[in-house]
Parts: structure tokens; C-alpha cells; sequence
């Protein structure tokens, strides 16, 4: 069958005539307004799109190996690297990389190419010794020396102690906050921005989410140097993070020297992840921080969702073991279907409407999931620091 | 499988050298260009191919159908299901979710007990609003007897075809089917227009759009409270600059790209911040979607020949469905109405003479300055997205006036440069991207391919680590 548009009337093809614009183009050159323009043949086209593509790549060298680094493991990573590593090596010596950083240098971003593996993290904790329970010395009684004393009068049990006084914040003295962590952590850190003002906390600047990092992977993003500049720098009181979501890999990078890993979930595997878990936490408590650390919530995915499980006992475990530094939220349950305890695209809130929850994608939140988080994690600060009473000072 | 990639690369790479070979051969031509636009679609996920397979599938037989039936009821019968299919499935994948909450919602404000049916977690198949609407398009051309139907393998090429699949623009029939009609001349490509298209956009869309998101853009409408009222103005006019360097950009190197196969797609952007009236910017913003509004819907609600109310009405009626179709949350209804209701009144004020357009001096610029206002002011309501939407959107109208005076750390010069440059190149005159197209053409190959590589280098560069989606796809 022949297609043949036909031309309705001289209205459609004024209808139809495009515009012309700047920064979108013109029309063909040949018939167009302005200075006339060549039409090459096809062999050309085609000779300055790949020779572009590969100078380009030359000149992008050292970007295209730290993508190819980026990358999860899997043949389209192995074959990035066999090619970006010959192709870096001939770009450094044939200098062709100094544009790149001298187009670096000029933003400030001249450390964007570097592939950073080694962690830094604190020594353990030394192991709590258990304490025999505080009993009162027994006094040997008085050699006799003459009549015996009266026995004392019974006392009664002295009153029960005053729970320990929670650091108290106000408007002139806020609660320095951070928020940062995976992509996972951006609706929520977003909610929590709205949720907590302006008055008694003081966020330090907006959510650090990066999407596509986790603390498998310190060449992608390192998370470790990171909380360190930031608790030397801005010293927040309290530390909001969420990992993990990017961690299912059978692969890490910064193992100890002769470290051999397994595969994913192996002893080996959560014995490393939980030393990084801990040692992020341990981080921030040695600096007088609080870690509110966020568990994964339930996913679409079968496969993902126990991998998330997995992870969120090892986030769970090592919370627990600093109980005067750390504390896990668990979200999981919190975005189950209530009926089946699925996976649940929308929930009911407060008011009893249906509302959509998670994204589209099946991972990430919408901003009223958001605020199911911000709403827990305020209540957990609000147990842990006197966030009010300043109100009732004046 | 989104452009600015080293897999789009390869992948292009190779159907570029496969489509100049074959095309003498327009047989294999089409076959192989179905075949790489599935893998390109299948990158994404391979799930959908069917769903692409079968829209590709039913359209041509309603097209066919229409074509053969003699009787007018049942072309019109024939229409009536093609479209209905198509609307169907878009409806499904893409509002399925938002309408059973909304009932739901209505049902318990009622007090009228549960909702019959319960929300699923449905997966939005990348671009189905742009195919879907292709596909309506050409049945319903085929049905007014605008175009004849084409081959399965030609409507195949025509509805798959990689460059245009996942973000338009929204190719019609009339003017991809003739062009895969025929080899192209492989004598006379534009390839100085295609190149700038390409370089331009990629710069668009990775240094612009995506520096303004993630220096201002995203802080302020993630959490609007925790912003002073200059950053929230600044954010409000750095969106208006993201969305059209992320889409336009997009869709320029969409034309770029369909230009060296050697095929000829509509522009989609002309310069949308310097219109002079919201009618006059929806000539100028994505014009594909613009005029497929007017034609599939303004036009056969009646358009203006029912009379003045009803002009308004169907005004009104066509943007809330160009509202609606860039999501399914209520702040894009509104997005919608603001536009249909400045669209009705700026078509009231004209034809009772109170206002008139200008072209030049002070009343030009002030045309240009408060259509720009409105537009971004209702840019407002589309960024604030989907759900809490509408209390995002008021926050941040709240914030622009009540918080003068707080610290803005937001606003640097980066941004206000970016800010600049993406309103700036608007009103650039159009003999100098010309000139520089003219002077690339002729330069001798070697400096064409460094001049290019340099480009992308800077664009690599210059844009931040990874890539980030497209605003656009999730349309």
C-alpha cells in the first residue's frame, strides 16, 4: 500500500509551518533564512560522528574509566574497563586529558576523576565488661566495746531515680541536623526539612542524597571520608542517614588487604558489611554525634525485597549495639499492605484517605511516604532530646 | 536506553553505518531499524516490547479496517475502538492508580464504605504517552482520510523508530510514512544542523538543566519552609529554564539524531520565553503536543465554530487533558486549567479589542515579561508533582512573599548565570546558531571532528557525575 498524505488546504500547511527558533535550529539549509549551509554525503556524517565520539572519548578518558569503575559488576563493567584503562593510558601520555582538567581546575571540581577505594574508620569500641551490680561495702561491725548499739531503724527504699535529663535544645541553642545517604534518603530528608521549621532545629544545608551510592562502594561515592569532613566541619548533633538500597552486590571495594568476600549474604559478605555499618556509626558517635539510621523499606521487587531484609537486620544488629549512639528505624512494616503485609503502592493517612506513598518505580517514596518517616523520626528525637521546653521557658 | 550514554554511543555507532548500508534496500532497511528501535526500547525494560509490538499490531489493523470499510458507521465504529484501545491502555498504565484513590477518597468523604476496587502498583512502560498518541494519530488521519494507511513494516518503522520513542517529538504520519516511503539521499545530509542540534541540546540538558536541579531546583521545592523568599524566587525562574533546557534538549538531539539517518522531524521549541501571550507560548512549547492538542482534541470538541462560551469551554477542556496527560496527580489539572483559563481570557480580551499584541517597545517587553510571569507561576503547580502536590505549590507561593531578609546561600552566581543563559539564548538572534552551522559546514572534516569532540568533552565536563533522567520520561 502506497502512503500518500494528502494535503488538506493551505490553512494545515500554514498550521503545520514550523517556526523558527535559536537554540532549537533551523530549517534545511538549502532553502532556509540566513547564511546557506553545505549538505555533506552520508560517508561523512558518518565519519564525523564516530571520529568525534572517538576523540571525544580520548578527551574524556579519565571520565569514561570512573564511569566504567562505577559501575556494578556485570560484563558491560568488565568491557568498560578494558577499554577505558588502554584509552587512559594513551590520553595522560599523549596529554590529551589537559583540557578535561584544565576545564576541571577552572570549575573547582579538579578531584571529579579520582577513584578513591581506601576506608577510613574508626578502631572498634573495646568490648563492654560486664560489671558486678553495685552493692554497698559490707562494713565489718565494730570490734565490741561495751554495751551492744540498737539496730537502726528500718529504713525505707529510696525513691526511684529521676530519669536521666535529655540534653536540651532550643531556638537560641538548635539541634544541628543532618541528612544524607542514597537516593532513598531524599523524599524523606525533603519531609523532614518541612516537618522540622526553622526554630529549634537547624538542618545543615539541604538533603547530601546521592543517588546510586551506599557503603559498598567507596570508588563510587565515600561515604566514610565524607561523615568525617562533615562531623570536623559542621558538627551536628544528631546524624539522619539511609544505606543500603545500592549494597546488594556480591562486590565491594576497599577490602582489607587479602580479604576474600563471597558472594552476597555470605558469612564473609556480613561480617564486611557490618564492620562498615558500624565503623560509619562509630564515626559519628566519637564525635558526639546521634546516628538515626533508616532501614529499608518493604519493595516490589521479590528478589530485592530479601536482600533489603538481609541488610536491615545487619543495620538493626549494630544499632542495638550502641544503644547510647545509634538508632534503627524500621520502615519496612511501616509500608506493608496492612491487609497482606505486601508490598503497598498506597496507604491511608491520618485522615484516612488513600494516598500514594511510593514511587512508581517500586523503590522510592512519594513526599506523604516522606512524611510517614519525617513523623518517626521526630518522635525518635523527641524521646532522645528535650526539643520542647523551651517553649514553656517564654 | 537514554541518549547522552556510552551504550547510546555504541549503540548508535553501529546504526548509523547499518542504516546508510541498507537503505538502498528499503525492505531490510525497515526490518533493521524496527529491530534496533525494540533493542533500544528493550533496554529499558524488555517486559514492554510486547505492549510497543502490540499497539504497532493493532493500530495498523484498525488502520487498514478504516481504510477498507465503506460503510461510514463503520469507519466511524472502527475509529471509535482504535481509539478507545489506545486510550484504554494508556489509561491503565498511567492513571489506573490515580483514579481508584481519588474514588476511594470520594467514597470515604462520603461515608460511603470502601472503594469497590483497590489500587495495584502498576509500572509506567517508558514513552507510552508519546507512542499512544502517535498511533491515535494516525488511525484518526487514515479515518478523515488525511493519509492512507502504510504497510505493517512502514507503520512499524514509523511508530518505533528510536530517535522519537521514549520523549517525541510527537511525529504525525503525514510527515515520517512519506519519508519512509522512499531511500534517503544519501548525498545531501544536513550534518552541520544535525551536529549543533546534538551539541547544543546534550549541553542543555546535562550542564544546564541538571546544574539548576541539583543547585537550587530540588532544595527548594523538596523542602520550601527551609528557604528564604529570594531563593524561592530564584528556584521558581531556575524551573522554568530546567524544564525547557531538559526537554527541548532532549528533543533536539532527538532531531539531530533522526537528521543523520537522513529523516526530517518538526521542531518541538522555539524560543518559548520570549512569546508575548500564553497562546503565543503554546505555539512555541512543545509544538508537537501543541498542535496534536488542536487537531485530535480542540477541533473535534468543536473548536471555535460553536460559538464564543463554548470556544472557552473547549479551551478549557483541551488544556485540562494536556494537563492530565503529563500526570496523574491533581497539581497537573490545575497546571492545565491555569493555562486553559489565561488561554480563554487572553482570546476574550482579543476579540473584544482590549487587547492587541504587540511588536515592539516597551509594550512588547511588558507582553513578554508577564507571560512569562503566568508561565512560571503555573510551572509552579507542575513541578510540585504528584502527590502533596498542591500543599507543596502553596508552600512555595507562601515562601515567595513571607520570608525577606533570611540568608540565601541558594542563590550564587553559577545559578543566576544559568538562569541567564537559558532565558537569554531565547531571544538570540536566529542568524547566529545559523552563521555557526554555515561556518561548521564548511570546514574540513578534521576540524568538524574536533570541534564536535571538544564539545562533548565540555558537556562530559562541565555536567555533574552519572547521568540523570529525563523530566520528560515520566510523561
Amino acid at each position: 500500500m502506497a502512503t500518500r498524505p494528502r494535503t488538506r488546504s493551505s490553512r494545515r500547511s500554514r498550521e503545520d509551518r514550523v517556526p523558527q527558533g535559536p537554540l532549537a535550529g533551523t530549517d534545511n539549509g538549502a532553502g532556509g533564512r540566513g547564511p546557506r549551509r553545505r549538505l555533506h554525503p552520508a560517508g561523512q556524517a558518518i565519519v564525523v560522528a564516530i571520529g568525534a565520539l572517538l576523540l571525544g572519548a580520548f578527551l574524556n578518558a579519565r571520565g569514561l574509566h570512573k564511569t566504567a569503575q562505577s559501575m556494578n559488576p556485570s560484563w558491560k563493567r568488565d568491557l568498560g574497563l578494558a577499554l577505558s584503562g588502554p584509552l587512559q593510558t594513551i590520553s595522560d601520555g599523549t596529554a590529551l586529558d589537559l583540557p578535561r582538567r584544565g576545564v576541571q581546575a577552572a570549575l573547582g571540581r579538579s578531584g571529579d576523576d579520582d577513584i578513591v577505594t581506601a576506608i577510613k574508620l574508626p578502631p572498634p569500641p573495646p568490648p563492654v565488661v560486664a560489671k558486678p551490680p553495685h552493692r554497698r561495702p559490707v562494713v565489718p561491725p565494730a570490734p565490741h566495746q561495751g554495751n551492744p548499739q540498737p539496730p537502726p531503724p528500718p529504713v525505707a527504699p529510696p525513691p526511684p531515680a529521676p530519669p536521666p535529663r535529655k540534653p536540651a535544645f532550643s531556638p537560641k541553642h538548635p539541634l544541628r541536623v543532618y541528612i544524607g545517604g542514597d537516593s532513598l534518603v531524599i523524599v524523606p530528608g525533603e519531609s523532614l526539612l518541612r516537618a522540622m521549621g526553622s526554630k529549634v532545629y537547624k538542618p545543615i544545608d539541604s538533603v547530601d542524597g546521592h543517588v546510586a551510592t551506599g557503603l559498598e562502594r567507596p570508588d563510587v561515592y565515600n561515604w566514610f571520608d565524607r561523615i568525617r569532613e562533615v562531623m570536623k566541619n559542621d558538627k551536628p548533633n544528631v546524624v539522619i542517614v539511609a544505606f543500603g538500597a545500592n549494597d546488594d552486590h556480591s562486590y565491594m571495594t576497599g577490602l582489607p588487604a587479602g580479604a576474600n568476600l563471597g558472594e552476597f549474604g555470605s558469612a564473609a559478605w556480613i561480617k564486611e558489611y557490618r564492620r562498615r555499618v558500624g565503623g560509619f556509626m562509630d564515626s559519628v558517635i566519637r564525635a558526639h554525634g546521634f546516628v538515626v539510621y533508616l532501614g529499608m523499606p518493604i519493595v516490589q521487587s521479590p528478589s530485592e525485597r530479601s536482600d533489603f531484609d538481609l541488610i536491615n537486620r545487619i543495620l538493626y544488629q549494630e544499632a542495638k549495639k550502641r544503644p547510647n549512639g545509634a538508632v534503627y528505624i524500621d520502615t519496612w512494616f511501616q509500608f506493608a499492605d496492612p491487609a497482606t503485609g505486601g508490598y503497598a503502592e498506597y496507604l491511608k493517612n491520618s485522615h484516612g484517605d488513600l494516598v500514594k506513598v511510593r514511587a512508581d518505580d517500586g523503590v522510592h517514596f512519594e513526599p506523604a511516604g516522606g512524611d510517614i518517616i519525617a513523623r518517626l523520626v521526630l518522635k525518635q528525637l523527641n524521646k532522645r532530646y528535650d526539643l520542647t521546653s523551651w517553649r514553656k521557658r517564654g | 536506553m537514554i541518549f547522552p550514554t556510552t551504550t547510546f554511543a555504541v549503540f548508535f555507532c553501529i546504526v548509523l553505518v547499518a542504516s546508510w548500508l541498507l537503505m538502498p534496500h528499503p525492505r531490510f532497511w525497515r526490518l533493521f531499524i524496527i529491530g534496533a528501535s525494540f533493542v533500544f526500547y528493550a533496554d529499558w525494560n524488555w517486559k514492554f516490547v510486547g505492549l510497543l509490538a502490540f499497539s504497532i499490531l493493532w493500530n495498523q489493523a484498525i488502520g487498514v479496517g478504516i481504510h477498507r470499510a465503506r460503510v461510514q458507521s463503520q469507519r466511524q465504529a472502527l475509529v471509535g475502538l482504535g481509539v478507545v484501545v489506545d486510550v484504554g491502555l494508556l489509561g491503565y498504565f498511567k492513571y489506573y492508580d490515580f483514579f481508584v484513590s481519588s474514588g476511594s477518597n470520594v467514597f470515604s468523604d462520603l461515608g460511603l464504605g470502601g472503594f469497590p476496587i483497590g489500587t495495584k502498583a502498576i509500572v509506567l512502560p517508558v514513552g507510552i504517552s508519546f507512542f499512544t498518541f502517535m498511533a491515535i494519530s494516525y488511525i484518526v488521519d487514515i479515518y478523515r482520510r488525511e493519509l492512507e494507511p502504510a504497510s505493517l513494516a512502514k507503520f512499524g518503522a514509523y511508530l518505533s523508530f528510536f530517535p522519537h520513542l521514549v520523549a517525541g517529538p510527537i511525529v504525525r504520519g503525514s510527515e515520517l510514512l512519506p519519508q519512509l516511503e522512499t531511500p534517503r539521499d544519501p548525498r545531501r545530509v544536513d550534518t552541520s544542523r544535525a551536529f549543533y542540534l546534538i551539541a547544543t541540546g546534550l549541553f542543555k540538558k546535562v550542564v544546564i538543566a541538571n546544574y539548576l536541579a541539583t543547585h537550587v531546583v530540588d532544595q527548594v521545592f523538596g523542602a520550601p519552609v527551609q528557604h528564604s523568599s529570594l531563593e524561592t524566587w530564584i528556584a521558581v525562574f531556575a524551573y522554568a529554564v530546567q524544564i525547557y533546557a531538559d526537554f527541548s534538549g532532549y528533543t533536539d538531539m532527538a532531531i539531530g539524531i533522526a537528521l543523520l539517518l537522513g529523516f526530517k522531524f518538526p521542531q518541538n521549541f522555539d524560543s518559548p520565553y520570549a512569546a508575548i501571550s500564553i497562546q503565543d507560548f503554546w505555539r512555541r512549547w512543545h509544538m508537537t503536543l501543541s498542535r496534536w492538542l488542536r487537531d485530535y482534541v480542540y477541533i473535534p470538541l468543536g473548536g471555535n465554530r460553536k460559538g464564543e462560551p463554548r470556544t472557552y469551554l473547549n479551551l478549557m477542556a483541551t488544556m485540562l487533558i494536556g494537563g492530565l496527560w503529563h500526570g496523574a496527580a491533581w497539581s497537573f489539572v490545575i497546571w492545565g486549567g491555569l493555562h486553559g483559563a489565561w488561554l480563554a481570557i487572553g482570546r476574550y480580551r482579543r476579540e473584544h479589542g482590549l487587547a492587541t499584541d504587540a511588536t515592539s517597545g516597551w509594550a512588547l517587553w511588558r507582553q513578554r515579561i508577564a507571560t512569562f510571569g503566568l508561565v512560571c507561576f503555573a510551572w509552579i503547580f507542575f513541578r510540585s508533582g504528584s502527590e502533596n502536590g498542591l500543599s507543596t505549590a502553596f508552600e512555595v507561593i507562601g515562601r515567595l512573599f513571607n520570608n525577606w531578609g533570611a540568608p540565601s546561600p541558594l542563590v550564587t552566581g553559577g545559578v543566576l548565570l544559568a538562569i541567564a543563559v537559558g532565558i537569554g539564548t531565547q531571544y538570540l538572534p536566529a542568524r547566529i546558531p545559523q552563521a555557526i552551522m554555515s561556518w561548521f559546514s564548511r570546514r574540513q572534516v578534521a576540524v568538524q571532528i574536533v570541534v564536535l569532540a571538544f564539545a562533548l568533552m565540555l558537556s562530559r565536563t562541565m555536567g555533574p557525575q552519572g547521568v540523570a533522567p529525563f523530566i520528560y520520561f515520566q510523561f
